[in-house]
């Protein structure tokens, strides 16, 4: 009985001295989640480097697909996710972020986009700024349907993709049926390829796209004015939508019509990780990138750095000053003494 | 001489790959070893690749299709235009005759074609219904698929003929081609399908293009056969009533290889039915796609629908041109007799 007692006196004295481990130093070990995708990987290498070298902590990479990542966050099993794709898991994501075992912090990329994109020089000599600008005979001639030849050919996404329904609607409401051929491109690594090669003609191009993507930072797309996002009516165009994808294609009618909302993308947490470290969650709050520089940092990434993530983050970190305002300027230092030394 | 001949020209390959493993080191962008020495003290390289060992052949296929693309677009876009533009007066044709008489005509075809033979009349006939029986969809689809098909085929017809022919009269050259058809048949379709878009741009013509990458080694292969196969004492019996190389080839030996020949043309016609579904990745209409959705909103039996109509579509091209390959078979036994 005495042994016993002092045993636990014992376990709870080595308990409380690990418990305190976390706040006697700066950083442990932080478990993150990757994505399959290039912008996540971007993210994560950059927020990598900050940890490791900055704040002196472990950072172990877990890569995977959606589900099984998110999983990994909701139990605990990983502490951050940098680019979480919120309005597309929101069912799953917002009972956990209720019960207090997630949590969003920051915003990765605060304006990502997605919606009707015409090349830039085209759009600068016709001056067309928004989708009404479209609606003129002369200006479908300029992006010619080779194989319907009395009108114009705009790109639509992927057939399967929920933009795929939405945007059909949306080409009938605006009225840009009467002047243009909605076309299916298949995959997006034909869309991708059929956009780059106009580009590389100087040939015009009425696309649907969307940023931050590699190709954004290769080629200039001006994004089309559409009427403005709101929830009402956005509703009652997916009321069309839904349709569509039911009962086919014949359900088309009109209907309203508004731009895309733009997506926010945060970062996620586990909320053990506040408690854990305060100055991680801290950094991780502050951490976001303009859809524009993600898109001009995932064609180096892919053009220049031959794929590898550790490459353009140093990249990022040396030539932009922007992640200085993320982290205290002692991590900063610490940093910047990193990336000169090697 | 015949041996200081391969030694000049194994010596030759050898200074080439010296150059190229050279050219590569002194381009690499990756840290490099500083000295010899350096090599043989730290010999870490040895276990894993050493990344500044690395053929820049990435780079030079970016730069030569940009250089392709930007300076010769106009010439690829001419193409486009041209092969777009039979492809959508057949299209128009297909389309624009009834159903019924489409049926009707295949059916009337297959019953010459074949030597009348009633059973491969009426499955080419039933095929073709329930194409369109299948779903209401699939009949428009099928007959766009027909077209790209047959536009890929005839364009195998044109170019792979004369170089089967071309092979089959010159050792050396068949042994230059034979590897290319390889290279052609093995290469995952992928690889030419994207820069194909970026030439052509996005539709049926990367896709036509695609096809006759994919289809035309078999009919080569087997017209090339067909010819050299055909009987030496009929080749000498022609040359001796005086018949020129010309007449030797129309006269002789192309008639009798044609039984040859129409397998080539099968297998041909069967290969391209297999990339149809690859194709509409690449924004082919098509049966492809049918498939395509199917699998991109895990509805399996509308993939399966789809792709049961391509398989009947492909019995009906097997059915025609076999029956046909048959008939020829038959004439030329009967002629042999």
């Amino acid at each position: 009985m005495k042994i016993s007692s002092k045993l636990l006196v014992a376990a709870a004295v080595v308990l409380g001295l690990l418990m305190s481990v976390p706040s006697a130093h700066a950083c442990d070990k932080i478990e993150m989640g990757d994505f399959d995708w290039n912008s996540a990987k971007l993210h994560s290498a950059i927020s990598k480097f900050i940890l490791e070298k900055g704040y002196g902590c472990t950072v172990k990479v877990t890569t995977g697909s959606t589900l099984p990542i998110m999983t990994a966050l909701y139990k605990g099993q990983l502490d951050v996710v940098m680019e979480v794709w919120y309005d597309n898991i929101i069912d799953q994501f917002k009972p956990h972020e209720e019960e207090g075992t997630v949590k969003r912090v920051g915003v990765n990329t605060p304006d990502s986009a997605q919606g009707f994109y015409v090349d830039a020089p085209t759009a600068r000599k016709y001056n067309i700024k928004s989708v009404d600008d479209m609606k003129k005979p002369e200006i479908a001639m300029l992006f010619k349907d080779p194989e319907n030849p009395s009108k114009g050919r705009m790109l639509n996404c992927i057939s399967g993709w929920s933009c795929y329904t939405i945007n059909l609607v949306k080409h009938h409401v605006y009225g840009l049926g009467k002047f243009y051929t909605i076309f299916d491109p298949g995959s997006s690594g034909a869309l991708d390829a059929a956009i780059k090669g106009r580009f590389d003609k100087k040939q015009p191009i009425f696309t649907y796209y969307w940023e931050p993507t590699a190709l954004m930072g290769m080629v200039d797309l001006v994004k089309l004015e559409e009427p403005a996002f709101n929830k009402a009516d956005w509703d009652e165009m997916m009321k069309v939508v839904n349709d569509i994808k039911e009962n086919g294609i014949e359900k088309l009618r009109m209907t309203k019509a508004v731009a895309y909302a733009n997506m926010q993308l945060p970062v996620g947490i586990n909320t053990r990780l506040e408690q854990a470290e305060p100055e991680v969650v801290e950094f991780l709050s502050k951490y976001t990138l303009s859809s524009a520089e993600v898109s001009k940092l995932l064609s180096h990434y892919l053009q220049k750095a031959g794929g590898e993530a550790e490459v353009t983050a140093r990249h990022f970190l040396s030539t932009n000053d922007v992640w200085k305002n993320w982290v205290p300027e002692d991590v900063a230092k610490k940093v910047e003494a990193a990336l000169s030394s090697s | 001489m015949l041996k200081h001949r391969n030694l000049i020209l194994w010596s030759l390959l050898g200074c080439m790959f010296v150059a190229l493993v050279g050219y590569s080191y002194s381009v690499s962008t990756q840290t490099k070893p500083g000295s010899l020495g350096e090599l043989l003290s730290d010999r870490t390289w040895l276990n894993n690749w050493p990344r500044w060992l690395d053929m820049p052949l990435q780079k030079w296929t970016n730069d030569v299709i940009a250089w392709l693309v930007q300076t010769y677009g106009w010439i690829f876009d001419a193409v486009n235009a041209f092969l777009l533009g039979i492809l959508v007066s057949l299209l128009n044709a297909l389309t624009y005759l009834p159903w019924p008489v489409v049926i009707l005509l295949v059916v009337a075809l297959t019953y010459v074609l074949s030597g009348r033979k009633w059973g491969t009349t009426l499955l080419v006939g039933a095929c073709l219904f329930f194409i369109g029986f299948l779903s209401p969809r699939f009949w428009d689809k099928a007959m766009q698929t027909t077209g790209v098909m047959l536009i890929a085929i005839l364009l195998c017809i044109v170019i792979g003929m004369p170089v089967a022919i071309a092979m089959s009269r010159s050792n050396r050259l068949r042994n230059a081609i034979l590897p290319i058809l390889d290279l052609m048949q093995t290469i995952p379709s992928f690889c030419y399908l994207i820069p194909g878009i970026m030439l052509f741009g996005l539709g049926a013509v990367p896709a036509i293009i695609a096809t006759f990458i994919y289809a035309v080694p078999p009919l080569i292969r087997l017209t090339d056969l067909g010819i050299r196969l055909v009987d030496p004492e009929i080749i000498e019996a022609a040359e001796s009533f005086g018949a020129s190389p010309r007449q030797k080839l129309f006269i002789v030996q192309i008639p009798l290889a044609l039984p040859n020949i129409m397998q080539g043309i099968n297998q041909c016609t069967m290969m391209a039915l297999a990339l149809v579904v690859i194709a509409s990745m690449i924004g082919t209409r098509g049966l492809g796609d049918e498939v395509l959705l199917g699998l991109q909103q895990l509805n399996v039996g509308r993939a399966l629908e789809a792709g049961i109509a391509i398989v009947l579509l492909a019995i009906v091209l097997d059915r025609i041109t076999q029956a046909y390959g048959d008939t020829l078979q038959k004439r030329k036994v009967k002629a042999e007799k």
